[in-house]
């Protein structure tokens, strides 16, 4: 019998996703797509740099199972914008005189699956969640979390910016997920760990071979597993609590106050980050006497974030704003509510085309509050590995 | 490599002089970092040998120059590695009166192009495949401002599989719904990061257009009209500014291809007022400019 653990072959985990299609309910997984997607043909040829991938990975509603990819690649944008959208409605005016008429919008939503997450997005939500409910019980955000299943796709670490194990997350883990789905030889461990999990494994179990040969496919499943958490945890180590108590007592120490130097201040990193959560929000109209309430993404990197109507500014440089990131993430949101606000996804430090280098800078922090003494040999990035020796021939 | 390592090597002891005498109190340069080459801030003249430059130096360093960026400007006086393609902003910001040629000591590079990506452990050889289609055709290989020039006279970049030209080129020949749907679609993935303003070395405005809410020249919303509507204004208040460093289409976290905007508006810029932005400061630019002769059909 089952031990809540099934078998599913690809060609079923694709007929899965069809029928959840065909019964009208939304899928949202990886899909590659034409990085210079556009009806017109010729559109791939202008905008393709030599030397690009074709394509990019991004989480989409399918509109075929056939889409959904299962390469276990890393999306560009994480899952967050399917829950808290780059920008939405929040309610739209219509204003006559001082009448003013307001229309609410939904708060409800049909349910949907999201297949083949990322473990580090999933983590995400259930962080944000936190906030999310904190004084105020956010109805749009909670809404689209009730309506979700999220499967999550075990990760083989993608890179040497993966740094989830450092901070609490893991490749396989299912935190914020429904379930989780280990590669095996020809096909997939599928393990539901939440009610809605088991209520999808249960609406679904035609395509499901219900054992798992503990010798064979369970231990393959076991075994990557722990190569995998192996392979991020040798990109970082440290320990989260210390590095929380020592930004928390800190503050104006030069290595904090000084991490910005490189940085533009694109907040390209709050936009690629799964945890980053501010919004913005502003009133748009939309002809005379009506528009729309919106909110919007927004970034403490950007010096509007925090500018006062007086003209005063609180962060006032770009060092202020930066440390500003450092401590929400790993002090300020760990002290009140008991999670760091990373999933150590490493997008942040890739889509830096700066340098800006997460993993470099959380490895300072935590030198400087475990091991003091080396800190100071810390505080000089790594000499140059590849620095060409001058050659004085 | 003996080459680049004596420009190197040059390099590092105008840096370690300047900071030694006191002529700067930081050069801005790149090291080698972790995931590849990348800026780095020099204060203490025994860190020169940090100093690097090869094929993976594509960053435009000269957007910390930015009046805007006091956590720099902090520092104190700056001295700069530029390349060719990265002295022209500084010649912009001398040209908008953004700067004053005594604020910047300039350390000149002679280049023979960069790698379209730098984010690798050491440089490879420059090939069709991998060079950064910008550098096709630079017309900037000897500058002519700075204050020291290292190395010697660069080979030509290669030609890219595509050059920014051609791919122009391939959108023009089709129909206007087609180029419309074209951008439409690269619009749609804007997510409003401000990537691109934040690096580019030209956007100087203290208070961008884009952050006015009185009225609200721009919506803020990543939707269709609020995207169009940042996307193209940028592009025009850039026309005629924009040294082509490509800078903001690097930093875009979606890959909008916001070169070919800017080349193309580049080039009309060439037709209509026979202008092609290069390093000499003095040369007025055409929306700073008044000439008797300037095309005036379109005022009606």
């Amino acid at each position: 019998m089952s031990d809540g653990r099934f078998f599913i072959s690809e060609s079923d985990l694709r007929a899965l996703a069809a029928d959840l299609l065909g019964a009208g309910t939304e899928v949202i997984a990886p899909v590659a797509v034409d990085a210079c997607a556009s009806p017109a043909a010729m559109a791939s040829s202008a905008c393709m740099r030599p030397g690009m991938e074709p394509e990019d990975l991004e989480y989409r509603a399918l509109t075929d199972a056939s889409q959904l990819d299962l390469g276990r690649g890393l999306p560009i944008l994480s899952l967050k914008g399917y829950f808290l959208p780059e920008h939405e409605a929040l309610c739209r005016w219509k204003q006559k005189g001082t009448t003013i008429e307001i229309e609410a919008v939904p708060t409800e939503f049909a349910p949907r699956v999201v297949l083949a997450a990322k473990p580090c997005d999933s983590a995400a939500l259930a962080v944000v969640d936190e906030v999310m409910n904190w004084d105020y019980q956010d109805e749009l955000w909670n809404g689209r979390r009730a309506a979700t299943t999220i499967i999550n796709l075990a990760c083989p670490v993608i890179d040497e910016s993966c740094f989830c194990t450092a901070v609490g997350a893991a490749p396989d883990a299912t935190t914020g997920a429904d379930g989780l789905l280990m590669p095996v030889k020809d096909g997939y461990v599928l393990e539901a760990t939440t009610e809605k999990g088991r209520a999808l494994v249960e609406a679904h179990k035609a395509r499901l071979v219900g054992s798992v040969p503990a010798e064979t496919l369970g231990r393959q499943a076991a075994d990557e597993r722990s190569a995998a958490s192996a392979r991020v945890a040798g990109n970082l180590e440290i320990d989260a609590g210390s590095v929380r108590d020592w930004i928390d007592t800190h503050f104006e120490d030069p290595l904090l106050a000084s991490l910005a130097i490189r940085c533009n201040g694109c907040g390209a990193c709050s936009s690629v980050c799964p945890t980053c959560h501010c919004f913005d929000i502003v009133d748009e109209e939309e002809g005379v006497g009506r528009g729309t309430r919106r909110r919007c993404w927004d970034t403490c990197q950007s010096p509007t974030f925090t500018l006062h109507a007086s003209g005063h500014n609180p962060r006032d440089d770009q060092n202020a704003r930066y440390r500003q990131r450092i401590n929400h993430k790993f002090a300020i949101y760990p002290l009140r509510f008991g999670e760091v606000l990373c999933t150590g996804c490493g997008r942040c430090t890739r889509v830096c085309h700066a340098g800006q280098d997460l993993v470099e800078i959380l490895q300072a922090i935590d030198i400087a509050a475990r091991r003091p003494d080396e800190a100071e040999a810390a505080a000089a990035p790594e000499p140059a590995p590849a620095a060409p020796e001058p050659v004085t021939s | 490599m003996t080459e680049t390592a004596t420009d190197v090597k040059e390099m590092r002891e105008i840096a370690r002089a300047l900071l030694a005498e006191g002529d700067v109190r930081v050069i801005i340069g790149w090291e080698a970092a972790r995931r590849g080459a990348r800026p780095v801030f020099v204060t203490d003249p025994a860190e020169a040998d940090r100093l690097i430059f090869d094929a993976r130096c594509v960053h435009n360093l000269v957007t910390y120059l930015n009046p805007r960026r006091d956590h720099v400007a902090e520092l104190g006086k700056i001295g700069l590695i530029v390349k060719g393609c990265d002295v022209k902003a500084v010649a912009g910001l001398l040209r908008e009166a953004q700067l004053t040629r005594d604020d910047v000591v300039l350390i000149g590079v002679r280049c023979g192009g960069v790698l379209e990506e730098n984010e690798m452990p050491a440089a490879v050889t420059l090939t069709r495949d991998n060079v950064a289609p910008r550098c096709y055709g630079c017309d900037n290989r000897e500058p002519t401002l700075f204050d020291h020039l290292v190395g010697e006279p660069q080979p030509e970049p290669p030609r890219p599989a595509q050059t920014i030209d051609e791919r122009i080129a391939a959108l023009e020949d089709r129909p206007l719904e087609e180029r419309w749907a074209f951008w439409t679609e690269q619009f749609s993935k804007c997510v409003r990061c401000y990537a691109c303003r934040q690096v580019c070395p030209l956007c100087v405005c203290e208070r961008c257009v884009a952050d006015k809410t009185r009225p609200q020249w721009i919506e803020p919303s990543p939707h269709a009209r609020g995207n169009l509507s940042w996307n193209v204004t940028r592009a025009l208040h850039l026309a005629g500014r924009c040294v082509g460093c490509g800078e903001c289409e690097r930093f875009c976290p979606v890959g909008i291809p916001l070169s070919l905007m800017n080349r193309e508006l580049q080039q009309i810029v060439a037709e209509r007022y026979g202008y092609t932005v290069g390093d000499d400061p003095e040369q007025a630019a055409p929306i700073g400019d008044y000439r008797l002769d300037d095309e005036q059909e379109f005022i009606k």
